[in-house]
């Protein structure tokens, strides 16, 4: 029996395809081998250097230091200010005060420098240029001076990857600032967040901040995530439909900071 | 290998650095162009559907490995993307064969990149393909169309 004709539609080029497919697959399955990593994190050093010879030139780096003082300064003074808000909502406010417990400046902060973000549409994604050495550990709250950013996923030595709230598969449980409800928030590739489970009845107004609820082992309560943009409501549905503009700007980040020291326990005793 | 395959692997170089450094300057509302998928389709067109694929997985693991996404998704994408732009192309006429086979192959690439990366995440295609897919394929178009005007004919040859 003559294979030829059928074998004839596999030429150089589709076989050539099938064994790109192949080897891919391959790297997606074994993407998170020490070795591959070492390769990876080698390859974001050069990134790194690079973006500092750019800073360099453009004298920014002379003015570093001083500037990380201001922003670390700033920074306090608005996450102090956005606790402060939240808290004068809240009835543990009122509790805490009464326990004379200190609320102020509860965690404290790893400065870090964006060095690099994902070259690819839709997944979203920042490198930083710290990591375990400086304290970083994978599952830590990553937050700037307008609120949160996302969390770390993946902790190396020097640098360390961080999951941003509008990457597909982020997801952080949030509260809304005035009626204390909670609800899931995320994002679906629009430029707004969707914050979902947020029943029909709970009256809801444009403009109400939106913040972590702590409901999780990763984000700290009360961290700023955004506002509401708009609020619509479907016959068949038994939750609204919420927007939420979000408070950081995912296109011009540049220094952030990570939470190394929340836990749930702790922020329960504070 | 030709002179013309070192200016290729120049532009390819060039446009990876361009795209982790400078890209997320003109980003606009979370879209911004994918300068790869433009020097892939652009080889493709001129040296075929092996070129094409070859380019495309090399450029997309390389992109992959300094991106912090998910290993090798990348590069399965562009290398399809390579071997599809390559095979289109020849269905087009000169005048139009870029724009076209940039629009098609760009098309594939988000939703084999996009499909791939959201597995098991229950997301609104509908959404995706409106606000991201089509306005990202858009602004790619705009930024590939003025580069293939800029250095086309040079990396063809005639200059």
């Amino acid at each position: 029996m003559n294979l030829r004709p059928y074998l004839g539609i596999f030429n150089r080029s589709i076989l050539l395809l099938f064994v790109y497919i192949f080897i891919s697959a391959l790297f997606m399955n074994f993407s998170d081998t020490q070795s591959l990593r070492g390769i990876r994190w080698a390859l974001l050093q050069t990134v790194e250097r690079v973006e500092e010879l750019k800073q360099f030139f453009t004298i920014r780096r002379n003015l570093a230091t001083e500037n990380d003082l201001l922003r670390k300064e700033n920074f306090d003074l608005n996450i102090e200010n956005q606790k402060l808000r939240e808290m004068l909502v809240s009835e543990n406010k009122r509790l805490k005060k009464l326990l004379n417990l200190k609320e102020a400046g509860k965690h404290s902060y790893i400065a870090a420098r964006v060095i690099a973000t994902s070259a690819e549409r839709g997944y979203r994604s920042i490198i930083l240029d710290v990591g375990k050495v400086d304290g970083v550990g994978e599952q830590m709250a990553v937050v700037n001076a307008d609120g949160l950013v996302g969390k770390v996923v993946i902790a190396q030595d020097d640098q360390s990857i961080v999951q941003v709230l509008m990457d597909y598969n982020a997801n952080v449980s949030a509260r809304l600032q005035n009626n204390r409800e909670n609800g899931m928030i995320g994002w679906s590739g629009n430029s707004w967040l969707d914050l979902e489970y947020i029943p029909k009845n709970i009256p809801v107004a444009k403009g109400e901040v939106v913040v972590t609820s702590g409901l999780s082992d990763i984000f700290p309560p009360g961290l700023k995530i955004g506002y509401v943009l708009a609020i619509s409501e479907e016959e068949h549905l038994l939750f609204k439909r919420i927007r939420v503009k979000p408070a950081v700007n995912f296109n011009a980040i540049e220094e952030v900071f990570v939470i190394p020291d929340y836990t749930p326990e702790k922020a329960d005793r504070e | 290998m030709s002179r013309l395959n070192f200016r290729y692997i120049g532009f390819f170089i060039v446009s990876l650095i361009l795209q982790i450094y400078i890209v997320k300057y003109v980003e606009i509302a979370s879209w911004k162009p994918d300068l790869l998928l433009i020097a892939i389709v652009m080889f493709a067109i001129q040296y075929g559907q092996t070129a094409g694929s070859t380019a495309g997985f090399f450029l997309g693991m390389a992109s992959d490995l300094i991106s912090g996404g998910l290993l090798g998704l990348s590069a399965l994408a562009k290398s399809i993307t390579g071997f599809t732009a390559g095979g289109v192309a020849k269905f087009f006429q000169e005048r139009i064969q870029f724009v076209l086979t940039l629009l098609i192959s760009g098309l594939l690439h988000d939703l084999i990149y996009i499909f791939i990366n959201t597995l098991g995440k229950g997301i609104l295609w509908r959404v995706i393909f409106f606000v991201h897919i089509v306005p990202n394929l858009f602004y790619t178009a705009l930024v590939g169309l003025a580069i293939n005007f800029l250095i086309g004919k040079w990396l063809k040859g005639h200059e």
